[in-house]
């Protein structure tokens, strides 16, 4: 209950942080890091995978109302949550990190590497999904690309960031 | 439906996830401007080039349809040219033709379309079928035309086929009329070897018959309508210790080809038979 409210804070903190900081700072035409997605980092991996993708379109669709977007972080929320089921079930072996006594891959229970996929794989669907959208058009696929490449870093780097900042 | 039910069970994971990431889609499509406008340009263009497509398609599979629409409405046609303009296809008739009669106002022939259903023509004797027989009107002894000239007369007939002797008949005879010469003379025959030529014999050696000519049905007939198209010279050659000269035709009907056809029904032939048996001895 306890970590479920602390989770719900976090959200909050980090909906709001995107919103109105992150999201108002021209950082470039292809940076865009939306460091909103280290929520999907530390949520429990033992989480109901079906409340799993609803819990990503509700936070995704409240990144959209309080940023002004209709359904383009929902739809890329929706998208990557479905496919951490299945990257997780590759790269996380569960039952060795409940015994490990943690309850979601953080940096240091299986090294640096494994975390880098891990998170840069899921960080890449989101963006990709997110700047189809926001392009819409298959002309600017190079932009999509890149965007997508340069965000992908940043958004990194930032979720990196916080793990080291709040997590010690 | 069981199996269905189980299905969506099984793959429940994937559906909600299909769901949700459709709705957010839509909202997308439905409330961002530009990809409103996007979408919906290029959704525009795509259904009309799929209606063009279809449109394609349907005029494609339709043809057998219009051909028949066509054909019926050609049969028309030279049935009210006929009627209305006889002058013009007999214009060389000498006769003068009293036309305030109101006989005179009633067409001579009459044109019913017709589908070649089974044609030969490698026999010696050549006979097609066509799908018209007695209830529509078909009688034996009627000319039977093809677009481009002339094929052949009914010969037997039931309730809804007809048998056609073909000009590729050793029996079919046709005098014809060679506009250029004004010449009603000889008779066109099938020798029975290559379906696309004929014979045309017994004309004087004098006529000056050349390559190209035009050879129509000439108005002596009572079974073809006048200026129909028969053929036209190939190759002419007079043999020296003979009266007549050979000419050869080629016919202006394909009958390799043969698919629609006309029968033509002349409203007077019974009268001018009717003749010809009174003034026999």
């Amino acid at each position: 209950m306890i970590q479920a409210l602390k989770i719900a804070l976090i959200a909050l903190t980090i909906a709001f942080l995107q919103a109105f900081i992150l999201q108002q700072v021209d950082m470039g035409f292809w940076l865009h890091p939306m460091p909103y997605l280290m929520l999907f980092f530390i949520i429990p991996l033992n989480f109901d995978r079906f409340s799993y993708l609803i819990l990503g379109f509700v936070f995704g669709t409240f990144i959209d109302l309080l940023s002004g977007s209709f359904g383009t972080h929902a739809a890329s929320c929706v998208a990557m949550v479905f496919f951490k089921h299945y990257i997780e079930r590759r790269f996380v072996d569960f039952e060795s990190l409940q015994l490990q006594g943690e309850s979601y891959l953080s940096l240091h229970s299986r090294g640096w590497v494994t975390f880098f996929y891990y998170a840069i794989s899921l960080i890449g669907i989101h963006h990709l999904v997110f700047f189809s959208l926001d392009f819409f058009s298959l002309s600017h696929l190079g932009d999509i690309l890149l965007s997508t490449l340069v965000s992908s870093i940043g958004t990194f780097l930032l979720v990196l960031l916080y793990k080291n900042v709040f997590n010690k | 439906m069981w199996v269905i039910i189980r299905w969506i069970r099984t793959n429940a994971y994937p559906l909600l996830a299909l769901l949700l990431f459709s709705f957010s889609f839509n909202l997308v499509l439905r409330y961002q401007l530009y990809q409103h406008s996007y979408y919906f340009n290029n959704s525009v263009a795509f259904f009309r080039g799929v209606d063009q497509a279809r449109t394609n398609l349907t005029i494609y599979l339709g043809l057998r349809k219009e051909n028949e629409y066509l054909k019926n409405e050609n049969a028309q046609l030279r049935q009210q040219l006929n009627q209305k303009h006889p002058e013009r296809y007999q214009s060389y008739d000498t006769v003068f033709r009293d036309t305030s009669l109101p006989q005179a106002q009633q067409p001579t022939y009459t044109y019913m379309p017709a589908e070649v259903v089974r044609n030969t023509t490698n026999k010696r004797d050549n006979y097609f079928y066509i799908n018209q027989g007695t209830n529509n009107g078909i009688e034996i002894g009627m000319a039977v035309l093809s677009p481009k000239g002339i094929a052949g007369v009914v010969v037997t007939t039931s309730n809804n086929f007809s048998r056609v002797m073909s000009v590729l008949h050793s029996d079919f005879e046709l005098t014809p009329f060679i506009p250029d010469l004004n010449l009603r003379q000889g008779v066109v025959k099938w020798e029975g070897t290559d379906a696309r030529f004929g014979y045309l014999k017994e004309v004087n050696r004098t006529e000056d018959v050349k390559k190209g000519q035009w050879i129509l049905s000439s108005n002596y007939s009572s079974i073809f309508p006048p200026s129909i198209p028969v053929g036209r010279v190939v190759a002419t050659s007079k043999p020296l210790q003979q009266q007549y000269q050979q000419i050869k035709i080629a016919f202006a009907t394909d009958f390799h080809r043969l698919h629609y056809v006309y029968c033509v029904k002349n409203h007077v032939k019974a009268e001018i038979d009717a003749l010809n048996i009174t003034t026999q001895p």
